[in-house]
């Protein structure tokens, strides 16, 4: 295999101006942290705000007609046709055994006085799903021109309200479009860290300006992909590659609170017939949160083994807990291992000692409506 | 105390009769990112130049630590087993990891200056 050169994202100067460093990720060359740090950049978040430049994320907006929701529905577990307007929807593109294929965030919104379903995606999958998009819908637009901002903490909304003048009825997977310097935002209150915030899709040549904006309030700082990532598995969330792939379906994967229950009845839809099967039987492997009793780091295919040493699983996501203080991981274990009995993981062929957790680790604090 | 001498596994090593303090150097802590468990050597296990000793894991990744020196070990910095980013605030000085004492001083003569080890990190 020839390795394909890194991908920039638009912003990557203004990143490297603020003392960035850089990771490969997904194909692109991405901030992983800035000076403070990654337990800094995380704890910041949880108490007060960041921001994070998630441009590497696939953007697509499909004219909402009757073909492409028809070709969507097919590999798509929603009831497109019912979508309703300004709201997102977390949910998936499925193979026909179900697998995931990606996760997806998927909304209606009226752009130009038209309806458009709009789409965000993982950069590791755009090849992919770019091919599956040009093979079934058509006069789409996939964003190159976009970027995708996040901004994530207790303090988000005051910190871009000033700005932005958010609509007071704007709660969580609430999506809006706000004017911002003459040019059109999309803006969602949603996110991947478990705290408040919004997502803002906006023209590549205007972000600076917003997020230099939104850097005036003294609480709010850049962050990188790497307290991304800790925040995430803090709250519990899949990451695609890691919780999520192609040969894991979602109920398999603890996600069947997002399909519709009722397309799992149509022939139409990739893998229903799997899927609804899956749904009246104990799924194959259970999703559990872990952490260790010694002082060890859980990382990402780690195996996990019964008190004979058995391997039972294997860990998915594993990180330190900025704040719990210690490891904490995210893993797959086969559904007939008993609970209650101890479990170890194996670190450099030694085995540890684990305890399962109740996953999300730390409380989700999303500004749900009264 | 002798020269701090370093190694191009990025930790320094300093002589003081025939005991080598050993730690990692600052480039290396920089690099590592947030430390947040040093998995300590066993007191008194003896080891060869080069030969992994520890594991430092950072909240990026687990790095092998190796000794720079035939000897063993006779102390080791339990203040990190508290609170390891002491290594990240004086990764050169109380961020220092293990202790050896030396069975072949001569090998300390074959560390990098810290003039050669700057040189080695522009390379």
């Amino acid at each position: 295999m020839t390795e394909e050169a890194l991908k920039n994202i638009y912003l990557k100067d203004f990143h490297k101006k603020n003392d960035a460093k850089f990771v490969p990720f997904a194909g692109y060359d991405m901030p992983i942290n800035y000076k403070k740090g990654i337990i800094n950049e995380h704890l910041h978040v949880r108490n007060h705000t960041g921001i994070f430049d998630v441009s590497h994320m696939g953007q697509i907006l499909i004219p909402f007609n009757e073909e492409n929701i028809l070709a969507l529905e097919t590999y798509i577990p929603l009831n497109i046709k019912k979508i309703i307007s300004n709201k997102c929807h977390y949910s998936f593109i499925l193979n026909s055994n179900g697998g995931i294929v990606d996760d997806i965030m998927i909304s209606k919104i009226k752009f130009d006085n038209n309806e458009f379903l709009y789409i965000v995606y993982n950069s590791s999958r755009k090849q992919i799903l770019n091919k599956i998009f040009n093979a079934t819908i058509s006069n789409f637009k996939i964003f190159e021109d976009r970027c995708l901002i996040a901004i994530q903490g207790p303090e988000s909304f005051s910190s871009i309200n000033s700005i932005l003048n958010l609509p007071a009825s704007m709660n969580f997977l609430n999506i809006q479009i706000l004017q911002y310097d003459d040019s059109d935002l999309f803006i969602s209150r949603s996110g991947y860290t478990g705290e408040d915030g919004f997502e803002i899709s906006i023209s590549n040549n205007k972000a600076e300006k917003l997020i230099s904006d939104i850097l005036n309030n003294n609480n709010v700082i850049l962050c990188g992909l790497g307290c991304r990532d800790s925040l995430r598995v803090e709250a519990g969330l899949s990451l695609y590659g890691n919780e999520i792939n192609e040969d894991i379906n979602p109920i398999q994967a603890g996600l069947s609170w997002a399909l519709d229950k009722n397309r799992l009845q149509d022939q139409n839809l990739n893998g229903s017939e799997i899927l609804s099967k899956e749904l009246s039987s104990i799924p194959s492997v259970k999703k559990i949160g872990l952490s260790p009793i010694n002082k060890i780091m859980l990382r990402n295919q780690m195996t996990i083994h019964n008190n004979n040493k058995e391997e039972i699983g294997f860990i998915t996501s594993g990180c330190y807990s900025p704040i719990l203080k210690k490891s904490i991981g995210i893993g797959y274990i086969n559904k007939l291992s008993n609970i209650s009995e101890k479990k170890y993981v194996n670190v450099r062929d030694k085995y540890e000692e684990i305890k399962l957790e109740k996953i999300p680790f730390v409380k989700k604090n999303y500004k749900k409506g009264d | 105390m002798g020269e701090k001498k370093y190694t191009e596994e990025h930790e320094w090593v300093q002589l003081s009769g025939d005991i080598a303090t050993v730690g990692i150097t600052n480039h290396a802590q920089e690099s590592l990112g947030d430390i947040v468990f040093v998995d300590l050597p066993t007191l008194g296990k003896v080891v060869k130049a080069k030969e992994e000793l520890c594991v430092i894991e950072s909240v990026k990744a687990a790095s092998d630590i190796y000794s720079p020196i035939d000897g063993e070990v006779t102390e080791i910095n339990d203040n990190l087993s508290n609170d390891a980013s002491i290594v990240n605030q004086d990764a050169e000085n109380e961020g220092w990891i293990f202790k050896i004492k030396v069975s072949n001083p001569d090998q300390y003569n074959t560390l990098m200056s810290l003039d050669q080890y700057l040189e080695f990190l522009d390379k």
